[in-house]
Order: C-alpha cells, then sequence, then structure tokens
C-alpha cells in the first residue's frame, strides 16, 4: 500500500504539473473541485467516527485513510495560471498574490493526512482522534484565507 | 434628577443568570468556532445552549416578570428620542427595568442570536463539522447558510461591544450603573416608583426545560427521522 502511495505521490509531483499546464482553466477548476469533495467526502466519515457520531469501523476507516494521502496530493498542480475566476470556483485570488503560504499550507495539509493511515491501522483511538483535529485544522487554517464563503 | 429614595427588585434570578449564561456562552461561541479543530463540538453544544436560552427568554418576555416583558420594554420612537435627548443632556431619566434604549438592543441581540442559531443549524464548513439539519435541505441552501452564519458573527460581535461600550459610558459618562444591577437585581429608583410584578423562577424553569426539550428534538431527534 506505501509503495503504490509512494508512486502515485511520486507520479502527482512529476507528471501533474506538466500536464495541467496543457489543461485549460475551467477543467483546472474541475478537477481541483472534484478532488476537494473527494478528500471532503473521506476525511468527513473519518470525522464523523472521531467525534463518535458514528461508531468506529476499522476496515472502512483504513480505506479512507489510506486513499486521502493520494487524494490530497492532487488539487496543487490545478491552480494554475488562469484559474484565479471561472466556473463556480471559491477559490480567493489572494492565492496567487501569496503562493508560498498557499503552498505551505496546502503541504501541511498534505502532511497531516499522511499521518493518518499508519495511525489508524495501529489502532490507537487517542491519536486518531487528536490526527484528525490536527488535520481539521490544517483545512481551516487555508480555507479562512484562501476559500470564499 | 432626585436622589434615591427607595431600592426596587429590577431584575428577576430567572434574567440575571439568563444574562449571565448567554454572556458566557456567546464568548465560548466565538472562541471556538474561529478556533475550530476538536473545539467544534463544543461549538454546537454551545450553539444549542444559546437556542434553547433564546426560546425560553421569548417565553419569559410575554409572560414572565414586569420588567422581562417586551411589551413594557419595548417603546416607541418618540419615548426613545425623548431618553436619548434626556440622558445625552446629563439628566439620565431613571426607571424600572430596561431603558426605552437598552430595551431595543436586548431586542436586536436576541434577534442576531437567533439568527446565528438557525443558520447554523443548517451550516457545513466543509471540513469535518456540519450543522444538524444540513441533511435536510439542499447543498446551495446550506452554502448560502454557512455564509450567513460566518458573516452573522461579526453583528454579534458588533452589538456585543456596543453593549459592553455603553454599560462603560453610563458608568463613568452618566453615573449609572447597569452592570451591578444584573448582578444583585435592586436597582435605585425614586419615591414611589412601584415595585415590577415578579413571576416565580420555578416559571422559568419550566419554560427552560421545555425550550430545552425542543431544541432536543430538533437537533438530535429530528436529523435521524
Amino acid at each position: 500500500m506505501k509503495n503504490v502511495a509512494l508512486a502515485v505521490l511520486a507520479l502527482a509531483a512529476t507528471a501533474l504539473p506538466v500536464v495541467a499546464q496543457q489543461i485549460k482553466p475551467e477543467t483546472q477548476i474541475h478537477l481541483r473541485q472534484s478532488t476537494m469533495a473527494l478528500i471532503g467526502y473521506n476525511f468527513g466519515n473519518l470525522a464523523a467516527m472521531a467525534q463518535d457520531k458514528k461508531p468506529f469501523n476499522k476496515e472502512e476507516a483504513q480505506r479512507n485513510a489510506d486513499i486521502l494521502p493520494m487524494l490530497a496530493a492532487l488539487p496543487k498542480p490545478f491552480f494554475g495560471e488562469g484559474t484565479e475566476t471561472g466556473g463556480n470556483t471559491k477559490a480567493k485570488p489572494e492565492i496567487w498574490k501569496n503562493l508560498p503560504d498557499f503552498t505551505s499550507k496546502l503541504e501541511k495539509m498534505q502532511q497531516d493526512v499522511g499521518k493518518l493511515p499508519e495511525i489508524v491501522r495501529s489502532g490507537d483511538m487517542a491519536a486518531f482522534k487528536k490526527q484528525v483535529a490536527d488535520t481539521a485544522k490544517a483545512c481551516k487554517s487555508c480555507h479562512d484565507d484562501y476559500r470564499a464563503k | 434628577m432626585t436622589g434615591p429614595a427607595s431600592r426596587i427588585r429590577a431584575w428577576d434570578l430567572p434574567t440575571r443568570i439568563f444574562h449571565w449564561a448567554l454572556a458566557t456562552l456567546v464568548v465560548c461561541s466565538f472562541t471556538t468556532g474561529t478556533i475550530g479543530g476538536e473545539w467544534m463540538a463544543w461549538h454546537l453544544r454551545s450553539g444549542y445552549a444559546i437556542l434553547t436560552l433564546v426560546v425560553y427568554r421569548l417565553a419569559w418576555g410575554l409572560v414572565g416578570s414586569d420588567t422581562a416583558r417586551f411589551a413594557r420594554f419595548l417603546r416607541g420612537p418618540r419615548s426613545v428620542a425623548r431618553y436619548v435627548r434626556l440622558t445625552f443632556a446629563g439628566r439620565h431619566p431613571p426607571g424600572a427595568g430596561h431603558n426605552p434604549l437598552g430595551g431595543w438592543m436586548v431586542a436586536a441581540m436576541l434577534a442576531a442570536l437567533a439568527f446565528q442559531a438557525a443558520t447554523g443549524l443548517f451550516s457545513d464548513d466543509e471540513i469535518a463539522t456540519q450543522g444538524p439539519l444540513a441533511v435536510k435541505v439542499s447543498n446551495a441552501l446550506v452554502s448560502r447558510m454557512s455564509h450567513l452564519h460566518d458573516l452573522g458573527r461579526w453583528i454579534v460581535a458588533g452589538l456585543a461591544v456596543l453593549h459592553v461600550a455603553a454599560i462603560a459610558v453610563y458608568r463613568w459618562a452618566w453615573g449609572v450603573r447597569l452592570a451591578g444591577t444584573m448582578v444583585t437585581g435592586w436597582m435605585d429608583v425614586p419615591a414611589g416608583t412601584p415595585q415590577p410584578r415578579m413571576r416565580s423562577a420555578a416559571w422559568a424553569a419550566i419554560f427552560l426545560a421545555v425550550a430545552a426539550a425542543a431544541v432536543y428534538a430538533l437537533v438530535e431527534i429530528y436529523p435521524m427521522r
């Protein structure tokens, strides 16, 4: 699993930026929103379990946790030039004015979700709850600054 | 203005407890919502408590003690204008209960909190927290409600700052102590001012229990159906 994840990460890190340049802005917006929606679905399910809104199911949690690092690697290249407006994007223009800060916040989220697969596998519920909360904070710190409501 | 000649009970115990509980919860809601993360569970609980208090207060405003009643403290524009004129001229007219300006502040704060609680029920932060009724409506509506909830906190914060600033001005510019009255319930008034009728705190407890049950049904039982 880990090797697959690494392979996907490597692929995403190298191949996608090149591809993205050839993808028209409207499609980039669609792609980043789609990946965010999938991140939201998988993380939301973990959060529901972490907050005892639904019973913890290890198999299900592992599926959510394993796919998140791969999904988290996807949206970055889809914030290319010309995607500041268009479609129904909620991305704020501040992203492109503070690209290094935006990137570091996105990477913080990637690091946080990267810890989830191991923690779920370990079955340590306290660590799981804490990591889910930390990840939610990483999401929020970026959304607060760079996503319109 | 003549010196204080008698003391009356201006605020019943339920209203004083309500006031300080609400003040605490508003600070709690604002803070937890701003920090986010694991504090969001408390943000929701605090919001439910505020909704409960607002619903209770509406009942107490209709059938509670005299000074808690909307019909008594929501005055017409002429009363408000006269009150403002006298007060700003340094001749604060004493009266038992909310003054004509403060009465509308109460209404504004209750309305703002009702708005915050209502929009919060339908909100989704698109991270890990949903209001209990978000599952019941379209995503377009959830998106609008979340936006309004995000903006509404500044209305609440603005009113709270104005409220505290006004109390400071009354205290230091006009020599009127309001915060202490809300603690003890006693108010100094000119002789002859009738003691407002106070209703038993037992009724307040019953209204509060009914409000809590209604909010519980709305946020815990109804969404599961």
